[in-house]
């Protein structure tokens, strides 16, 4: 136990090193200097020696590996620098708008959920049907619709046409119902073909037959069997989804003036506020680095067989 | 399996509990009062009144500084400051106005007002170069500043409102700043709104509003939804395609007001070609003002005559132009350019441009593909190259001709800032790399002119001499657009220079 501790700890810092060190590398090598928003250049009179002399200040002369190292030297203090323009701390920054990016992603899973369970579900026990035409349709109607445009046609219908739900804003659960529909819908597509062709997939096994043959109900045969037997993949690709849920809902943020992370963090990258860039990596690489070590986890529980071919292999961990 | 099911439902119940308790809904605390909902396009995550880039605090009547640009006259009068003067545009004496309370309750006196911009200095790099204080004293209600050189246009940049005057005792700045203004801050929600109370004793007479609330959507499509809804009840730029939608709605007033902003053609002086006047002159002669101002613009744009707008007291009057097709060739003829298989060329050297422009002002690129097709019919090859930030590009890189470049020309109501930052040799944004020891000699004597009439004289003739030179060309003063509902709202005035917008006088029917 105490040596399984110490290689997932020995792990972890391994990730952190080579994932700060690449995405501060990748940050600064981007072309962009902070210094010229930091002076606001656009609407205050500054000089070009005033710009030297900030950029100097700053640090942003010395080499890349001296800059890293002080940044670094900073992070193990658990100190994650202040914005540029705001002053604000990252950590501050960075937490504030993760629960809103939080709550939506999860509404938009919830969303997708319970669209994508009853019709990849229909769509693959009734193969062939009108049903499974729907849903055909609906995943390409999903995939083709771009997702700021089908949020703008909602707010136009349920806030300026019915005036049952708010525009914008991030004012309870009201307002999280607009924006989590639009990402629930934008990503159902994809789960709906998964979970069809999986439980197809499944359905066709033999322990289906035996269970059939032992005379255990449809339903039972379907939710406890065959269910559960195609979750793996479709587990895999929710995994990805959350990760990219949770660092890319910029467009859905923005029309709906939802105070999320991925906003923030597009404004830091138009003004190149390196430490916020930064913050915002690191935790979302832990968020995405948990979230991948809970869907492998979730395979062990899900599918048997992968329980057995460990134990064949002689792995207890 | 009922235990599973029973596992999902409880996490779900928890989340909706979660999101249901995060905030209360705006619309049950607006109920009966007079409010309004201001629709603004730039979001801010703080309310700090010395750093924020949105200037939120002194838009939503939070926050004051000691000088307020007069958007009629376009000059500066006084604000929290009741006079000022300077013998020699170094050491300027201030006097406040008495009465004025923070919305803490605490007098605005010359030791506050010290503390604040100690602090903004301290805070802000760039207020700490606008401001060039060197040292400042207060006695009482007066203060004393002296700043590093001679300054004359100091208390024009007492107008920025990253200058705002705040308690700075009160040391929540990013949620709560407490300032001078008519509106208080009761709740902010970053980068979603500010809710706003009246503060009773206002110095200037408390506001008509009760509350107010100012939200923030950079969408223009959902902010023109929102208006349609009665989600907000004033809108800042909504879409120009949703004004004809406007027009169907009873009570919507559509305002359109010019800015202190200028899109630009900015040329760069170190190619060879444009370091000829007369290919300089037919650059100028090209541009379709009017045609780009009506179709790109929808008509909501002023067309440029020179950088700062007709009404500024240095604006001059510039002498007719020949512009248009002809006009260009007969400048490049002078420039001993011909034509010679559709081809503009000089010692069999074909005139082209690279043309820089950029999206995050979606006109500059239409603007760039018109001055395209009407050069190209002139035998002239313009390559347009999309960047994205200008500021960067043109500063690192000179293999360019030509930019469409949007610049800020007087916000606070003198000419000093853009002469300085466009044209002298030191300044920040002379991209075209201006480098004239008469024009230099001009700006350096307008550095150190004090008097606003004095100065506005030399910032005319600074301005003329440009428009001379055609070191720039100027194409157009975008409007800005604001849309409200006028059934409701009252005393609303779309302000020019964009920093004034809840007052004490806004009011609701």
């Amino acid at each position: 136990m105490f040596r399984i501790l110490v290689r997932r700890f020995i792990e972890v810092v391994i990730f952190v090193l080579v994932i700060t060190f690449i995405s501060f590398l990748f940050v600064r090598l981007a072309p962009g200097d902070p210094v010229l928003s930091i002076l606001q250049v656009d609407d205050v009179s500054v000089t070009n020696e005033q710009v030297n002399e900030l950029r100097e200040e700053l640090g942003f002369n010395d080499p890349l590996l001296v800059q890293y190292c002080d940044w670094f030297a900073d992070f193990i203090q658990l100190d994650f620098g202040h914005s540029y323009l705001t002053n604000q701390p990252v950590m501050e920054m960075v937490m504030s708008g993760l629960p809103a990016t939080l709550e939506l992603a999860v509404g938009a899973l919830l969303v997708m959920l319970g669209i994508a369970i009853p019709l990849g579900s229909l769509a693959a026990l009734y193969r062939g049907s009108w049903i499974d035409q729907v849903s055909r349709a609906v995943s390409l109607l999903g995939a083709a619709i771009p997702s700021f445009w089908l949020g703008l046609l909602l707010i136009d219908l349920f806030a300026v046409r019915w005036g049952a739900l708010p525009t914008m804003g991030r004012d309870g659960f009201r307002s999280l119902i607009l924006p989590s529909v639009t990402l629930g819908l934008a990503i159902t597509s994809v789960y709906v073909r998964l979970l069809r062709s999986s439980l197809i997939d499944s359905l066709s096994h033999d322990f289906i037959r035996a269970a059939r043959s032992r005379g255990i109900s449809e339903i039972r045969i379907f939710f406890a069997h065959a269910f559960r037997y195609s979750l793996p993949p479709v587990i895999t690709v929710f995994g990805v989804s959350l990760g990219s849920l949770i660092g890319g809902v910029v467009v859905i943020e923005v029309i709906f003036a939802y105070p999320g992370i991925g906003k923030m963090v597009v404004d830091s990258i138009r003004s190149r506020d390196y430490p916020v860039i930064q913050g915002y990596l690191l935790v979302m690489a832990i968020i995405v680095f948990m979230v991948n070590s809970a869907v492998d986890l979730s395979y062990r529980y899900l599918n048997p067989e992968l329980r057995l071919k460990e134990r064949n292999h002689g792995k207890w961990s | 399996m009922f235990r599973k099911c029973r596992s999902i439902f409880i996490v779900c119940l928890a989340f909706l509990l979660l999101t249901a308790c995060s905030t209360e809904s705006a619309k049950d605390q607006v109920g009966g009062k007079k409010e309004v909902n201001l629709l603004f396009n730039f979001a801010t995550s703080s309310l700090d009144p010395n750093v924020d880039t949105s200037y939120v605090s002194l838009r939503a009547g939070i926050t004051e500084t000691l000088v307020h640009l007069n958007d009629e006259d376009l000059t500066i009068e006084p604000w929290l400051a009741k006079s000022w003067d300077s013998k020699d545009g170094q050491l300027w004496n201030f006097e406040l106005r008495e009465g004025v309370t923070f919305q803490n309750g605490k007098p605005m006196d010359g030791k506050a007002v010290k503390a604040s911009l100690e602090r903004a200095m301290n805070d802000s790099p760039a207020i700490k170069n606008a401001l060039r204080i060197e040292s400042i004293e207060a006695d009482g209600n007066a203060l004393t500043i002296k700043t590093e050189v001679p300054f004359p246009e100091f208390p024009s940049e007492l107008v920025h409102p990253n200058t705002s005057i705040i308690d700075v005792k009160e040391s929540d700045y990013i949620n709560k700043p407490i300032g001078t203004g008519p509106f208080a801050v009761s709740k902010f929600i970053p980068g979603t709104a500010v809710d706003l109370i009246r503060y009773e004793s206002y110095w200037d007479g408390a506001a008509k509003l009760e509350s107010a609330r100012f939200s923030f959507n950079e969408d223009a499509n959902a902010r023109s939804l929102a208006l349609e809804s009665g989600d907000a009840d004033i809108v800042f730029r909504p879409e120009v395609e949703s004004l004809e939608n406007f027009k169907a709605i009873d009570g919507v007033k559509v305002e359109s007001t010019s800015t202190f902003r200028v899109h630009q053609m900015t040329m760069n002086l170190e190619r060879k070609a444009l370091q000829d006047i007369h290919v300089r002159k037919a650059i100028d002669a090209l541009i379709d003002r009017s045609s780009i101002a009506d179709t790109i613009l929808h008509g909501h744009a002023e067309v440029a005559t020179g950088p700062f707008p007709s009404t500024f007291s240095f604006a001059p009057d510039y002498p007719k132009k020949e512009n248009g097709m002809e006009a260009a060739k007969g400048f490049l003829d002078q420039a001993g350019y011909k034509k010679v298989d559709g081809v503009m060329q000089k010692d069999g050297k074909p005139l082209t441009f690279t043309l820089l422009t950029y999206s995050s002002r979606a006109d500059l690129p239409l603007i760039a593909q018109v001055f395209q097709s009407d050069a190209g019919q002139l035998g002239i090859d313009v390559k347009i190259k999309q960047i994205e930030i200008p500021e960067e590009y043109m500063a690192a890189n000179r293999d360019w001709d030509l930019t469409t470049y949007s610049n800020l020309t007087a916000p606070r109501g003198d000419a000093g800032y853009y002469l300085n930052a466009t044209y002298h040799p030191k300044g920040a944004l002379n991209f075209s790399g201006a480098d004239d020891d008469y024009l230099t000699s001009l700006i350096d004597e307008l550095n150190v002119t004090v008097g606003q009439e004095k100065r506005s004289d030399l910032a005319e003739e600074i301005a003329m001499y440009v428009d001379e030179q055609v070191y720039n060309s100027f194409i157009l003063h975008p409007n800005t657009l604001v849309a409200y509902d006028a059934d409701k709202v009252e005393n609303w005035i779309t302000s020019r220079s964009e920093y004034y917008m809840l007052t004490n006088e806004l009011d609701v029917k």
